[in-house]
């Protein structure tokens, strides 16, 4: 890890302000500000999967799991208590942590394919309690978040600017994150166990406590922004925040497109996948429904065959070829 | 005696789940790949029989073979053209590229042939067998001796063909099997072409007593994948015995749960031999 050097300060200063400023660009109440929140929504939950999937390379196909939780605690306790969803969201968060503490213990010896159904069948066992315990979730007809005066402690706005704000300072928050596990001593142990587990445990890691510890933080974010997009939608479903396809492999294949184990993968895959999606779906969406998830599981199957490392790697790419042209 | 009935009904199904699932167990023994699409595979073999009985007046069981061939063709050109190339990438690949076949062929399905739920009447559909107190269900049984035909005639291809040899040469020791002028890619291409062929003869042989639609595949993936765990992925006798295993905690299941909560008790079989046994209940035996 190279450090910051003052040119790529500035670069980033100048790329935050123009984020913080973007949405005035956009119609407050229009559709493109809200495609933007659920892109940086998406890019913070495929950060928070990269914490576990790309440094540890531990593949995780259940993250609704995680999310779901998080949308349903905070909800279930705003209706119910009156409980702030900041309140919800730590509740939440905590929860989360535990859920992946859970399925974890059983699991973490698991590598690669076996992890990977392991943690499908846990993000299907989560949507069908929540199906079937009407009782407390309302089971599939879905729940709405009650409507509350606009404000921040309610977490609840009129407007969809401070929405905005709101996912971009969660998308930050994450890959800063993200990034701080990559420089610390907990980063550099899971890209040993990445590397070679056996080798890993030899130079006495303890791989167990490692990967748990990256899950339970991958799982508590992952509730945090599930409480987000709670009160972002107003309403939601067990299909939909416990979903395989609509949460659980959509944010694997945003890190994936964008380019695993990177900071920025997870983001440039958010802000092309979301908007494409919405996009596709609303060209295609009149002439025939699956149109547009078409395209969506084309273009995975194409990255992974052209570059399973994503963009980020095929930029490298671009950029060596350049870089050698200029010489010759 | 509702437990004997059970049981007999879960020995039913479960034959079937055998041999859906022993195409899974096939590819992912001969090629290491864990194909998260195969429940496509099933559900393109139902609406193979399902138009094979609309515009041919064909009997879905009379269809499967044709099921069979037509997917294994498919299969084939698949192996060729996407899963050969990921054989030796990153687990990450071989994953996301058959999640992406699913997301794939699941909306190819649904633009095909729409989204509507197709089902097929046959003669026997509703008629049912007695054995003294117990009862078996035509369709049922007919399906569970289809299947283990299909089987039978797939272990002796195994066992006696040279193909079958071959292919059983190519899982134990690649490098081997080359060394004595084995193909191996040609031993990948028929591995998956007859695996996805016989899940689909599966689907097939079902159609008679469940409806196809294109997101039918979504209620088999965990189903196939607790088959072939609890038998030991890669395993073909494992998924045999898995097969009545999970037909038999479904049924039993049944007597006690909802039908939501059925495969609630699936999941949570599978998560647990995972957890406990991952090489499957009956050991590493290959």
């Amino acid at each position: 890890m190279s450090r910051l050097s003052p040119m790529r300060l500035i670069l980033i200063a100048v790329l935050l302000a123009a984020a913080i400023a973007l949405p005035f660009a956009f119609d407050p109440r229009g559709y493109a500000i809200r495609i933007l929140c659920l892109a940086l929504l998406f890019g913070a939950m495929a950060q928070a999967w990269n914490i576990v999937a790309g440094l540890a390379n531990q593949v995780s196909l259940g993250h609704a799991a995680f999310f779901g939780i998080g949308a349903y605690t905070s909800t279930l306790l705003l209706i119910h208590f009156g409980i702030s969803p900041w309140l919800g969201m730590i509740a939440g968060a905590v929860l989360g942590g535990l859920a992946a503490l859970l399925i974890s213990l059983p699991t973490m010896r698991l590598r690669g394919h076996y992890f990977a159904l392991a943690t499908l069948a846990f993000g299907e066992v989560m949507r069908v309690i929540a199906n079937s315990w009407g009782g407390l979730t309302g089971g599939p007809v879905g729940i709405s978040v009650p409507f509350a005066p606009s404000s921040l402690a309610m977490l609840q706005f009129k407007e969809t600017r401070p929405y905005y704000w709101l996912m971009l300072a969660a998308l930050i928050a994450v890959t800063a994150i993200f990034v701080a596990i990559r420089k610390s001593r907990l980063g550099y142990r899971l890209r040993a166990i990445k590397e070679n587990v056996d080798a890993a445990e030899v130079i006495g890691i303890d791989t167990t406590r490692t990967k748990i510890i990256a899950a339970v933080l991958s799982g508590g974010l992952t509730a945090c922004l599930g409480t987000l997009y709670a009160q972002f939608q107003y309403f939601f479903d067990p299909d939909t925040v416990f979903g395989v396809g609509s949460i659980s492999v959509r944010v694997a294949m945003i890190a994936i497109v964008g380019g695993i184990g990177t900071a920025i993968g997870p983001i440039l895959g958010a802000f092309f996948v979301i908007p494409l999606e919405e996009f596709a779906n609303q060209i295609f969406s009149a002439q025939a429904a699956g149109l547009s998830q078409l395209v969506f599981g084309v273009l995975l199957v194409v990255v992974i065959l052209v570059e399973p490392r994503g963009f980020v790697a095929m930029g490298q790419r671009l950029a060596r070829r350049f870089r050698r042209e200029d010489r010759s | 005696m509702a437990v004997v009935q059970a049981i007999l009904d879960g020995l039913m199904i479960g034959g079937v789940y055998a041999v859906i699932s022993i195409g899974l167990t096939l590819v992912f023994g001969v090629m290491g790949i864990v194909n998260f699409a195969q429940a496509e595979f099933l559900m393109l073999g139902m609406f193979v029989a399902y138009y094979a009985w609309a515009w041919l007046g064909l009997d879905p069981l009379l269809a499967a073979p044709l099921a069979f061939a037509v997917v294994f063709v498919l299969g084939a050109a698949l192996q060729h053209l996407l899963i050969r190339r990921v054989l030796k990438a990153p687990e990450v690949a071989q994953i996301f590229l058959t999640v992406g076949l699913l997301i794939v062929m699941e909306n190819a399905a649904l633009l095909m042939f729409g989204s509507g739920f197709k089902s097929v009447s046959t003669p026997y559909q509703t008629a049912s067998l007695q054995l003294g107190p117990l009862f078996v269900s035509v369709p049922y049984l007919a399906a569970f001796l289809m299947s283990v035909a299909s089987g039978l005639v797939l272990w002796l291809f195994m066992k006696l063909s040279w193909f079958g040899k071959a292919m059983r040469a190519t899982a134990q020791d690649p490098m081997a099997a080359k060394l004595l002028g084995i193909n191996s890619d040609r031993m990948h291409m028929l591995a998956f072409a007859l695996g996805v062929g016989l899940t689909a003869f599966g689907g097939a042989v079902i159609l008679p007593y469940l409806t196809a639609s294109p997101t039918v595949g979504g209620q088999f993936v965990v189903l196939m994948f607790t088959v072939v765990v609890l038998g030991g992925l890669g395993s073909v006798a494992g998924a045999v015995v898995g097969g009545f295993a999970v037909g038999i905690i479904q049924s039993l299941s049944g007597l006690a749960f909802p039908i939501q909560l059925q495969n609630l008790v699936l999941f949570v079989v599978f998560i647990g031999v995972l957890a406990f046994r991952p090489k499957g209940l009956l050991g590493a035996a290959r």
